[in-house]
């Protein structure tokens, strides 16, 4: 095994990891390094310095306010998967979160780092999409809050500017009155990336809904909402065929263009049924 | 650049005091300097949970650690299961259920399954399931996995 060289530094305080961030270069923040250790090994990233962000205090809150959850960056996929406020509030983060991986990965592997890593498949962007999450971000310029949408950029590229970090991830009250399901479609329905993921919310007096792995980014199905919310579709077979308006995906390892188009169609009309019985 | 840390910790109960090459994997440490062979190498990319080991008490893939993280912590590795040379529960029933053929899956699948049994001490085959839905068995011994998981839940 090729031994890899670079510095690792576990920091103690925000301002010092923001600090070595914004001075160093090659410094990447280290959380639970499912996809840096992975990263590294393929020759995908090559940090000069790893900064350990998991002890950051700042990034372990994890609570509910007048403002929503509030969700640190430090904190698991496994914490968030059974916490008692989210599996009530928020299922389909719950679901989203819990299908990642399997649960020793779930154990390291963060909200934060899925997001930032920012895959098109990443598990836990769909639902947070349909829940309006806001990250929020600490820098070298202070601090600044964006929407999940905006956040996300391209494959593997995010708003974060050189120095920023991710602090917290929010979702804002007020929380869905009606049920949200997140489903994949995988190669193995056990451990394996999303060929398809499509997160559906229902708000009571409308859905939302965000698919991923379809596009070079998680995108909303704008179409698909628009006939439901505005123009009083009834059918979940006649809208869900419009989600190939909001799509562009592509052929890989895990299924094809075609294939894409299919599923993604398929899960967003099961989803359609199963929260807002149309 | 190998630089190194000096690293605190305790393995199976015992306290240890290191130094961990920067950059090396808890996995590799584990293996070469802790010279606990026990834990086995797989796919060293997180996929097949041979590596999985406890740290402080949760089971994690050791080869997506850092050696230098083990600072502080509590690791637990599938030496560290057997008392005064006798063989614990889930170890025991894996042998009465030949839950193994060629054996290299073993370590990672104990580790995974106690902790299962940790936090759910009746699981059902769906949770076994998913509980170990990250340790692969290129061997198929999966039915006799399960048996053997579920038996020494029962005692
Ligand atoms: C076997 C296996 C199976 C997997 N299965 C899935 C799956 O089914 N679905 C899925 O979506 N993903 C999957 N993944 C990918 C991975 O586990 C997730 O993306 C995970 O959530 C990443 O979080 P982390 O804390 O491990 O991130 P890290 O690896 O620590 O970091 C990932 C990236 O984010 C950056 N980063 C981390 N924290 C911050 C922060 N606070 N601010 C700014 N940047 C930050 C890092 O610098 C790095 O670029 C899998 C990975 C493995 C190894
Ligand atoms: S060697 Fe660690 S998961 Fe395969
Ligand atoms: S017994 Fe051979 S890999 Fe499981």
């Amino acid at each position: 095994m090729k031994m890899l060289s670079y510095d690792y530094v576990k920091c103690t305080g925000l301002s010092e990891a923001v600090d070595i961030l914004a001075k160093e270069e090659q410094a990447y923040p280290y959380a639970g390094g499912t996809d840096l250790m992975v990263g590294m090994r393929g020759g995908k990233f090559a940090p000069k310095k790893l900064v350990d962000v998991k002890d950051l205090p700042e990034l372990n809150v994890f609570e509910e306010n007048d403002q929503g959850i509030i969700i640190g960056a430090a904190i698991t996929l496994n914490q968030i998967a059974c916490d008692d406020s989210i599996v009530k509030n928020i299922p389909i983060l719950a679901e989203g979160s819990h299908s990642v991986g399997g649960y020793t990965i779930r154990n390291r592997a963060t909200l934060a780092g899925n997001i930032c890593n920012a895959s098109p498949a990443a598990d836990t962007a769909a639902p947070l999409y349909t829940l309006e999450a806001l990250i929020n971000i600490a820098g070298p310029d202070g601090n600044r809050s964006l929407p999940v949408e905006e956040f996300f950029t391209g494959p593997g590229q995010t708003a974060l500017k050189k120095g920023e970090l991710v602090q917290s991830i929010v979702i804002p009250r007020p929380f869905p009155a009606g049920k949200g399901v997140y489903s994949k479609a995988s190669r193995t329905g056990s451990v394996d990336l999303a060929t398809v993921g499509v997160a559906v919310q229902n708000w009571g007096e409308h859905v939302k809904i965000a698919v991923g792995a379809v596009a070079a980014t998680p995108v909303r199905a704008l179409s698909v909402e628009k006939a439901i919310n505005e123009k009083g579709e009834k059918s979940s077979a006649e809208a869900a065929k419009l989600v190939h308006n909001d799509i562009a995906p592509i052929t890989d390892i895990r299924g094809s263009r075609e294939y894409r188009y299919h599923m993604v169609e398929v899960l967003v009309r099961r989803g359609l049924e199963q929260t807002m019985g149309v | 650049m190998s630089d190194k840390i000096k690293i605190k910790f305790t393995v199976n109960g015992d306290s240890e005091e290191r130094e961990a090459v920067v950059g090396e994997t808890l996995l590799k440490f584990i293996r070469d300097e802790l010279n606990l062979t026990g834990t086995k190498s797989g796919c060293e990319i997180g996929e097949c949970g041979a590596c999985t080991v406890l740290l402080d008490g949760k089971p994690v893939n050791s080869c997506l650690v850092l050696a230098v993280e083990l600072d502080g912590k509590e690791l637990l590795t599938i030496e560290g299961l057997s008392k005064n040379g006798e063989l614990d529960r889930l170890q025991q029933a894996f042998i009465d259920h030949a839950a193994f053929q060629c054996g290299y899956c073993t370590p990672g699948m104990i580790m995974a399954a106690r902790s299962l049994l940790e936090r759910n001490p009746n699981p059902n085959d769906s949770e076994i399931n998913k509980a170990l839905s990250g340790n692969l068995c290129r061997c198929g011994a999966y039915q006799e996995i399960r048996d053997a998981v579920k038996d020494s839940a029962s005692k």
